[in-house]
């Protein structure tokens, strides 16, 4: 028999958890419970209100309760407050932020990982800086922050709006070497961005090679606070302490026209390869193609 | 009946001084005024004074006593921060306080029966004083815990609250409507330590305060005039000045007087860097932040320099602004040996950021800002902020401004879909190259050989190769009103090396240029 009241059942704070990752309000749980005659709550169950201390012990118990009186399938998507915001926060480290380009996600199986090194080590017009810039508008197009260190001052921000990014959730650091760079890298992950895109720009790098303890800390920072790290080189630069490395073969210009009629630029299509990840194995091959935006217009 | 509470520092000079060089406590140290030989002692610490050290002597006594002795000169920086600090403990209980100057701060404590009862302690019988001791001991423990020992009385006047403050056994609490009482028995020196008057009271007997305010008041008041009267009303306990509300201060500061002129900056750094502790940890107090610091050195043998630094956000940490200091310093040396300095922080709120349960969540203000403020020492001030579009057609415009990015959305969005765009990467400067051409079509790119004026010793990338696929010319014309007009023609090239590259001529001056690559 149903003896609480909708007061009652929000001192216990409780969600509904679907699997789609949304969350049902109290008054959805109530109607749930409504719907297949639970026993909910007794009354004399709520804590007093006089005593701030006492609150929390009589709450686990009546969740408690509350779980022991549902169906075992409904209880198990139950969660208090804490429990709640401890899963949404294991999710977020779990989730990646896409680049959402089908093609790089697909090696990445997602996106880039949260508190991982990823490295993207391509010459000249491989597409490295279209993949940088769509990493960071996925990023800010969601709402999160995103730092872009550009060590060859390479940004065009009418580009990067044109990719879709929000420009005021980006941080854009111009530094002059690769140790600045570095250095702004790891300021930037202990901040909480929870992107950071490392774009060392074009050989020959300016300023001398860092240290590979450099990339080994760099790395261990992200992992300590979840982030994602995007570091893009002309070479292989960060060692053995990326999670994953993705190289690029020369890419070819596509072009409309032939012969003696005009051409015009449409595009560029390249080969990316996964050369190096820790959990998969490496080898794998996508065509990648970008097209200009007056071919897409 | 109002109540007050004096809080008094005892030998405030000497508490300044150990409160900027806390590594002296413990040791034997004096406080001296004066030059040389005639510098005599102000102050001395216990373990001084336990050698038979007191105020008064001529250094060369004191150090004839124990030749170990550790003389400090009166620092009226040091005085003057103390004081500060003494009044900001002294607002944390009250917030009508009086400065009082030198070490001596009065509270208005009436109506505080409810905040400090402390229900270990009183009971029903031991009366209204009860929570006044509550009330000092916190006091004591706050001003202790920020480095001055500090004594306390609490009476109904400041004058009985000041005396009841000067006594050793600290708190002391004079009961309303006793301060008379309380002050009988003290010795006449209490209430006029340094006045003539107080001889010509010794002439007649009178020995303690009672006695004084047994005398008729009339009496005294026709032989010794205003001032006779003045002082019989203040031996009975009759106080009638006002506490007067001081106002707070609009900034913070903090500073001292070096004992020898510093000349390299490591050793400045050194004691400024627990110069900003204490300024953060007062302004933390209070929930403040600095928003802009200013530093004001003095030179040797005269002279001033100051210099602001500007946050890019109220900030607490000391590292962040230390640093700033140190690149400020070595940017603009001072150009004179520092025998002094001072710190003035410009208070404001500090920022803070909105948890959110189910989107993105927010980056701390304070933290970002203090990243800011070191990327930018690091790199440039002009090197960091948010990218921002400007009108035109140039390539290689841009403009960067302060970052303050908005508060992230209440859920959490999906990010947007790629079009697959391919980018071009701004080359900036244009890296100048020759172009050869045959006929009228562009056949090689080959590299030009200038000086690379970028002042950093890198070398500049090399662009070269044969011209596989041409498209072109786009005709660029921009600002034909400005004293540098653009006036170009564009074309997209393929090089047979690898490379999509967008390159241009000037046609004014008909040089060759790549300005971007398709990356």
């Amino acid at each position: 028999m149903i003896t609480a009241t909708p007061l009652d059942l929000r001192l216990v704070t409780a969600y509904v958890i679907g699997t789609s990752s949304l969350l049902l309000p109290v008054e959805s749980l109530m109607s749930s419970a409504l719907l297949f005659q639970m026993p909910l709550l007794p009354r004399e169950t709520r804590p007093p209100a006089d005593s701030e201390t006492e609150i929390t012990p009589p709450l686990r118990d009546d969740l408690a309760r509350l779980r022991a009186s549902l169906a075992p399938e409904l209880a198990a998507r139950i969660s208090s407050a804490s429990e709640l915001a401890r899963t949404l926060q294991r999710r977020r480290r779990d989730e990646a932020i896409p680049t959402t380009i089908p093609e790089v996600d697909r090696l990445l199986e997602g996106g880039l990982p949260r508190g991982r090194l990823i490295e993207i080590a391509a010459r000249r017009s491989t597409g490295r800086f279209s993949i940088a810039l769509s990493t960071v508008a996925s990023a800010t197009s969601s709402g999160d922050a995103a730092a872009f260190i550009d060590l060859g001052d390479h940004l065009d921000p009418s580009a990067l709006e044109i990719a879709g990014a929000e420009l005021s959730r980006v941080l854009w650091i111009r530094p002059r070497t690769v140790k600045e760079a570095v250095t702004s890298a790891e300021l930037l992950i202990a901040t909480g961005f929870p992107l950071v895109v490392a774009e060392l720009g074009v050989h020959p790098l300016p300023g001398r090679r860092v240290a590979e303890a450099s990339w080994v800390r760099l790395a261990r920072a992200a992992e300590g606070h979840g982030a994602a790290l995007l570091v893009c080189s002309p070479y292989p630069i960060s060692g053995t302490i990326s999670e994953a490395v993705i190289s690029g073969q020369r890419g070819r210009a596509a072009w409309q026209g032939e012969k003696k009629t005009p051409r015009l630029l449409t595009g560029l299509s390249t080969t990316l390869r996964l050369e190096k990840h820790r959990h998969r194995k490496a080898g794998d091959a996508v065509m990648l193609r970008l097209l200009m935006k007056e071919v897409i217009r | 009946m109002a109540r007050i509470a004096s809080l008094l520092v005892p030998l405030f000079p000497l508490a300044a001084r150990l409160r900027s060089e806390p590594e002296l406590a413990g040791e034997a140290v004096v406080i001296v005024e004066g030059n040389g030989n005639a510098a005599h002692v102000i102050a001395a610490s216990r373990r001084a004074r336990r050698e038979t050290i007191c105020a008064g002597m001529t250094l060369p006594q004191a150090r004839a006593l124990l030749p170990k002795l550790i003389a400090r000169g009166r620092d009226a920086e040091c005085e003057r921060t103390s004081q500060e600090a003494l009044l900001e403990i002294a607002e944390r209980f009250s917030p009508r306080i009086e400065d009082a100057g030198e070490g001596v701060a009065h509270l208005d404590v009436s109506g505080m029966e409810g905040l400090f009862r402390d229900k270990k302690e009183t009971t029903a019988e031991e009366g209204p004083a009860d929570h006044e001791t509550t009330l000092a001991r916190a006091i004591i423990q706050a001003a202790g815990t920020a480095g001055l020992p500090t004594r306390v009385g609490i009476a109904a006047s400041k004058l009985a609250a000041r005396i009841a403050a000067e006594l050793p056994k600290s708190p002391v609490i004079v009961p309303p409507g006793e301060e008379s009482a309380f002050l009988a028995p003290l010795p006449l020196t209490r209430l006029l330590p340094e006045l003539a008057i107080g001889d010509a009271l010794g002439r007649w007997g009178i020995r303690s305060i009672g006695e004084l305010a047994r005398l008729p008041e009339a009496e005294v008041a026709s032989r010794l005039g205003e001032t006779g009267r003045a002082l019989h009303w203040a031996a009975r306990g009759v106080d009638s000045r006002p506490l007067t509300p001081r106002l707070p201060p609009p900034e913070f500061r903090e500073g001292m007087d070096l004992e020898w002129p510093l000349v390299s900056l490591e050793p400045f750094l050194f004691i400024a860097n627990a110069a900003l502790d204490r300024l953060a940890r007062r302004m933390e107090v209070q929930g403040f932040a600095c928003r802009r610091l200013e530093l004001l050195l003095k030179l040797e043998p005269d002279g001033y320099d100051s210099r602001g630094i500007d946050l890019p956000a109220p900030t607490r940490d000391v590292k962040t602004m230390l640093t700033l200091i140190r690149l400020g310093l070595e940017a603009r040396t001072p150009g004179a040996p520092v025998a002094g300095f001072s710190f003035v922080a410009h208070p404001d709120r500090p920022r803070r950021a909105q948890l959110s349960l189910f989107g993105s969540p927010a980056l701390s203000p304070d933290k970002l800002a203090t990243t800011i403020a070191r990327l930018a020492a690091l790199i440039g001030s002009d090197r960091v902020g948010t990218p921002v579009t400007v009108d035109g057609h140039a390539p290689e415009r841009f403009a960067i401004v302060a970052h303050d990015p908005p508060p992230p959305p209440e859920l959490r969005r999906r990010p947007r879909r790629s079009r697959g765009l391919l980018a071009v990467r701004v080359l900036r400067p244009p890296v100048p190259v020759e172009v050869i051409m045959r006929g009228n079509e562009l056949h090689s790119v080959q590299p030009l050989a200038v000086r690379n004026d970028s002042g950093d010793g890198s070398k500049r990338m090399k662009i070269e190769g044969s011209i596989r696929v041409a498209s072109g010319p786009w005709s660029l014309e921009e600002g034909w009103w400005c004293e540098k007009p653009v006036d170009r023609d564009y074309w997209d090239v393929e090089l047979s090396s690898g490379g999509v590259y967008r390159i241009y001529r000037e046609r004014g001056e008909g040089g060759w240029y790549v300005d971007g690559m398709y990356d």
